[in-house]
């Protein structure tokens, strides 16, 4: 903002001062993202949340109409939603648990030097850069009960004598597809942590030696304090991601047998794709964000927080 | 005389001009589908959205659009093949878009939706007036006969039945189950013919979608219960819950059938057959053909399904529709189609091609299909078959899909009693009788 | 004067078996199912069905990618050539956008900067069902439905918000003086973006534009939503159709499957570093 003061040629006065010529230009650059994201994100967002206070079951046109909060009323006695959300904690919680432990795990061992490094870091990364349908196309090949992998090495090992059908029991279901999940998501918290791993100042390490700190005394003072801050973050990160992610339970189970899978997000889509209730889909919709709203508030005061201490 | 400011307009151009490229993502060429059909020219377009595509039928209906396109010059029709799991939302929302296809191929449970959205063409008038209109079997009338309006044509009727290998029936020195056989020798043939060594069950039931329903009803109806009594719904009845329990008790108890049963839907039951990891299945006539090709048409028979302890017992005819919009563009071309589908010769090679029963008498009853031994099962159901007691109600047909199958798979999983789901059931009926 | 000391024992086992172990662990664990899929898309139909199983096929026969490719039910060969379209212009147009955005984030203190960064936060952690419904119906008022413009701006969605808040710390982390001298010399704004910071964020750029490409290549649920038609399918809806209504043919699945990820996994090795930077990046100011 400092450049014009050595602007020395005789210019007429432009009809903009230059402040408000920079601004305009600054807002011009922003004119695609505003119709990009104005179209795309802001104006369904009210749209949903109009659709939420109308009852709109695309299979009942003649009760279409303006109902208030009955949809979210209904919300509220609808065992399944509270269900959904009860396993949207056990999914996102069971999820991230261990991807964030074989994460760290992975980002520990990638961190180390050896030969073939490039090539390892590589493989072992690609779980979460492949579609989520690929995934669980994948793992639903796995879990066959007939021909797949899974059932084959267990019976072959002894541990098993009767066939599972991993995704047709309730019981094992959910833990069949957080383990899906933990599989694609790894490489994700190897990838936050390597980064993070990387930015710690060796010295630290050999002052660590130095002191004669033994290798598990160097990783609980130097090593987690430091990773902290990306560890928050990347957790929050995960946390939203996968709390709002449907694809992996759509595809596999879509949310069966019995809900026994059904989570808060592929409930919606339930709601939108099978029963055509656009209003309760909606409703839904808004539930998510609103939780989701809140999540961020607790994490941005928290990450604050952390800021101010480092 | 100022270049910075010309310069910043220019920039500004610029960066409209990048902005720009979201719009010339409204360029058309790339919009035109690779394979586009042949137009005969001057021909009104008629589209058809099949629901059912698997390689058979894409193959025989696209040569039967051919041959029609051919055959007169008014119409040209095209077809949308559009997957089963998508097609009720397809044409859900493009009815209430306000742009559906002219007309559609469907279930005889899904009209009724339609009827209710009162997007349906009223085929009652043309209906009367047409030549095969006496011709078409009395129970197919009634399958798409919506609030006394005739909604649809049926394409095909066809009702169920249950499949065996004959071929392992011998391996294990099995003998034939006899047409009038009961619930008992139902369990003892699937027990017999569960092998886990092998991996291979007696009964491949069926988990997903309406039929796990409708399947479960059969053999409640063979206990003696009902649907519908004098208006009300009485599905929660002790005979129902009885029977359900000795059914589901396949799966849950005996183990006569695969694990996979509750992720298990139509191609799922079909293919579990085919590859050799079921012994037996129940399904309609539809795929008798394909087993032919799975396994062998010496390997396999059919038989009526078991009489219950009430010694009663049903079949349901259901019906593969041809169900017009009444918002479509080419009304006559629509029914054109439709009924030149009904026609002797095009409606022989549909039938025949996939096993499903024709539903007018003077085809029907023709030796290829009354005397080939995969389709004995079915004829010998045909004294005992009745229309499915789901179509009674308009409302029905998307609710037990919705939320009768959620439900049953509660039961089938062991969260909810044969008792429990059904007065669950019972009461999401009651509540849609419109 | 002390001395750091040698390794001590605990240091070796990690370093030597521990490492070793892990890794091979990891490795497996990460190709495993890879090589499973690998192997069945090779497979005929007797192997992948027989019992016990078969592992290893007998032949490397590409029957299933034949067909897979040029199967008139699911054409994988359109499938793929919609995909790479999508995400080709998704790529293109989120890489515009969110150059200019993020510039004007990074370098220009106007009102409303921080509630733009806020909403672009924010914008990443609405779930995508959210946007299903309200879509669905704007694609239809528009006649959008069973086009590549619908899949293509509803990409935006998820791919803007993350590679503006990227870029603009890239654009942060160019010191400002290079545009001002260049300002000086009788660049304009936009000049100096193009010329100056451009070329020196341009793995940044790179980075987040394959980030695009991936995130829309991935894209499942708006991809099944806004069409029906075959030929208008993307890879990921037309797997899982594949699945929905025929007989699950694992070895054309299988194949499909191999075809959607060969793509992103070449971008990926090529990415990976910058990923590496770009996220840890923008995550840490996150």
């Amino acid at each position: 903002m400092a450049r014009g003061a050595t602007l020395t040629a005789p210019v007429a006065r432009p009809l903009l001062s230059r402040r408000a010529r920079e601004l305009l230009t600054g807002y011009c650059y922003l004119i695609p993202v505003i119709l990009a994201l104005g179209g795309t994100v802001l104006f369904p967002i009210l749209k949903a949340m109009q659709m939420s206070l109308y009852n709109h079951v695309l299979i009942r046109p003649q009760e279409y109409g303006y109902v208030g909060l009955a949809n979210y009323a209904r919300l509220l006695h609808d065992e399944t939603f509270w269900l959904s959300l009860w396993n949207s904690f056990q999914w996102v919680f069971g999820s991230v648990l261990f991807q964030f432990l074989g994460g760290f795990a992975a980002a520990l061992l990638l961190h180390q030097s050896f030969r073939g490094r490039a090539l390892v870091r590589t493989i072992t990364l690609l779980p979460w850069i492949i579609p989520g349908v690929v995934v669980a196309l994948i793992w639903e090949f796995i879990y066959q009960p007939n021909y797949g992998l899974l059932n084959d090495i267990l019976s072959r090992a002894g541990v098993m004598t009767e066939r599972v059908a991993w995704l047709a029991n309730p019981a094992l279901a959910m833990p069949a597809v957080i383990l899906t999940n933990v599989w694609r998501g790894v490489p994700f918290f190897a990838i936050m942590l390597l980064a993070g791993l990387q930015a710690i100042p060796g010295e630290l390490y050999e002052a660590g030696r130095v002191d004669g700190a033994s290798v598990f005394q160097r990783f609980r003072f130097i090593t987690l304090p430091m990773l902290k801050p990306i560890i928050v973050v990347a957790t929050a990160t995960r946390i939203v991601w996968t709390f709002n992610y449907a694809d992996l339970i759509f595809v596999m189970t879509s949310g069966g047998p019995a809900n026994a899978t059904q989570i808060t997000s592929t409930y919606t889509l339930l709601q939108a794709y099978s029963n055509l209730d656009f209003g309760y889909a909606a409703t839904l919709s808004v539930a998510l964000l609103l939780i989701m709203l809140a999540f961020t508030v607790v994490y941005l005061r928290l990450t604050r927080g952390l800021e101010s201490v480092a | 005389m100022n270049e910075r400011r010309i310069l910043s307009r220019r920039a500004l151009l610029k960066t409209m001009a990048a902005a720009g490229t979201l719009t010339a993502a409204d360029l058309k060429w790339w919009e035109e589908p690779l394979l586009r059909p042949r137009r005969a020219w001057g021909a009104a377009p008629v589209r058809f959205q099949f629901s059912v595509p698997e390689p058979k039928r894409n193959a025989l209906v696209e040569s039967l659009v051919q041959r029609f396109n051919q055959a007169q010059k008014d119409f040209e029709v095209k077809v949308e093949f559009v997957p089963q799991a998508q097609a009720r939302q397809k044409l859900i929302t493009s009815v209430a878009a306000g742009s559906p296809p002219d007309c559609c191929q469907v279930w005889d449970n899904w009209v009724g939706e339609f009827e209710g959205m009162g997007a349906l063409e009223d085929l009652t008038p043309k209906v009367k007036d047409w030549k095969h209109y006496k011709d078409v079997l009395p129970l197919a009338w009634q399958t798409v006969t919506v609030k006394n309006k005739i909604a649809s044509l049926p394409w095909v009727v066809t009702n169920d039945a249950l499949y065996y290998r004959t071929d392992r029936m011998k391996e294990y020195g099995l003998s034939a189950p006899k047409d009038d056989w009961g619930f008992d020798d139902f369990l003892a043939f699937t027990k017999a013919f569960t092998r886990t060594d092998k991996n291979q069950y007696g009964f491949g039931m069926r988990g997903q979608g309406t039929w796990a329903v409708l399947y479960a009803t059969e053999f409640m109806y063979a206990n003696g219960a009902q649907v519908l009594k004098d208006g009300k719904v009485v599905i929660n009845s002790r005979e129902a819950a009885e029977a359900l329990d000795w059914y589901l008790d396949l799966f849950r108890k005996h183990k006569v059938c695969p694990p996979s049963v509750p992720t298990d839907g139509w191609r799922g039951i079909v293919e579990g057959f085919g590859r050799g990891i079921t012994n037996t299945y129940i399904h309609n006539s539809g795929s008798a053909e394909e087993q032919k090709g799975f396994v062998g048409e010496k390997n396999f028979s059919t038989v009526p399904l078991p009489l219950g302890p009430a010694k009663k017992r049903n079949s349901f005819y259901f019906s593969e529709t041809l169900t017009a919009f009444n918002k479509g563009k080419s009304r006559e071309g629509a029914w054109r189609f439709m009924s030149w589908l009904m026609e002797d010769e095009p409606n022989l090679m549909y039938t025949k091609g996939l096993g499903l029963l024709p539903s007018r008498k003077t085809l029907f009853e023709r030796p290829e299909f009354m005397h080939d031994p995969a389709y004995q099962g079915f004829i010998k159901s045909f004294p005992f078959s009745i229309v499915s007691p789901y179509l009674a109600y308009a409302g029905w047909g998307g609710k037990i899909d919705s939320e009768g199958v959620p439900l049953f798979q509660q039961a089938l999983v062991g969260k909810l009693s044969s008792k429990e789901f059904l007065d669950k059931f019972a009461e999401v009926l009651t509540k849609n009788m419109a | 004067m002390r001395r750091a000391p040698g390794l001590d024992w605990a240091e070796r086992v990690l370093g030597g078996p521990v490492l070793w172990m892990g890794l091979a662990a990891l490795t497996l664990f990460a190709v495993a199912p890879f090589v499973w899929v690998l192997l069945a898309s090779f497979k005929t139909r007797a192997e992948l069905y027989a019992t016990p199983i078969v592992y290893l096929p007998a032949s490397l026969s590409l029957a299933n990618y034949v067909e897979a490719w040029t199967s008139r039910l699911t054409p994988f060969s359109r499938f793929f050539a919609n995909s790479l379209w999508v995400s080709s212009v998704t790529m293109v147009a989120t890489t515009v956008v969110s150059i200019l955005a993020g510039y004007a984030l990074a370098r220009f203190r106007f009102a409303g900067r921080q509630t733009f960064l806020l909403v672009f936060l924010a914008t990443q952690m609405f779930p995508a069902v959210l946007l299903i419904a309200p879509l669905l119906s704007q694609w239809y008022a528009l006649g959008l439905i069973d086009t590549y413009q619908a899949l293509i701006y509803s990409n935006f969605s998820f791919t803007v918000p993350f590679t503006v808040w990227m870029l603009v710390g890239y654009f942060e982390s160019i010191p400002r003086e290079l545009e001002e001298s260049a300002m000086l010399d009788g660049c304009t704004n936009f000049g100096a973006l193009c010329r100056i910071v451009l070329p020196l964020a341009a793995p940044g750029v790179a980075a987040t534009a394959i980030f695009a490409f991936v995130a829309s290549w991935s894209e499942l649920l708006f991809a099944i939503t806004f069409t029906s038609q075959t030929e208008m399918r993307t890879l990921s809806a037309g797997l899982l159709f594949m699945v929905g209504q025929y007989e699950i043919q694992w070895g054309q699945l299988s194949a499909g499957v191999i075809i959607s990820t060969i793509p992103v996994a070449i971008l990926f090795t090529y990415l990976q570093r910058h990923l590496i930077q770009g996220l840890s990046a923008g995550a840490v100011k996150g």
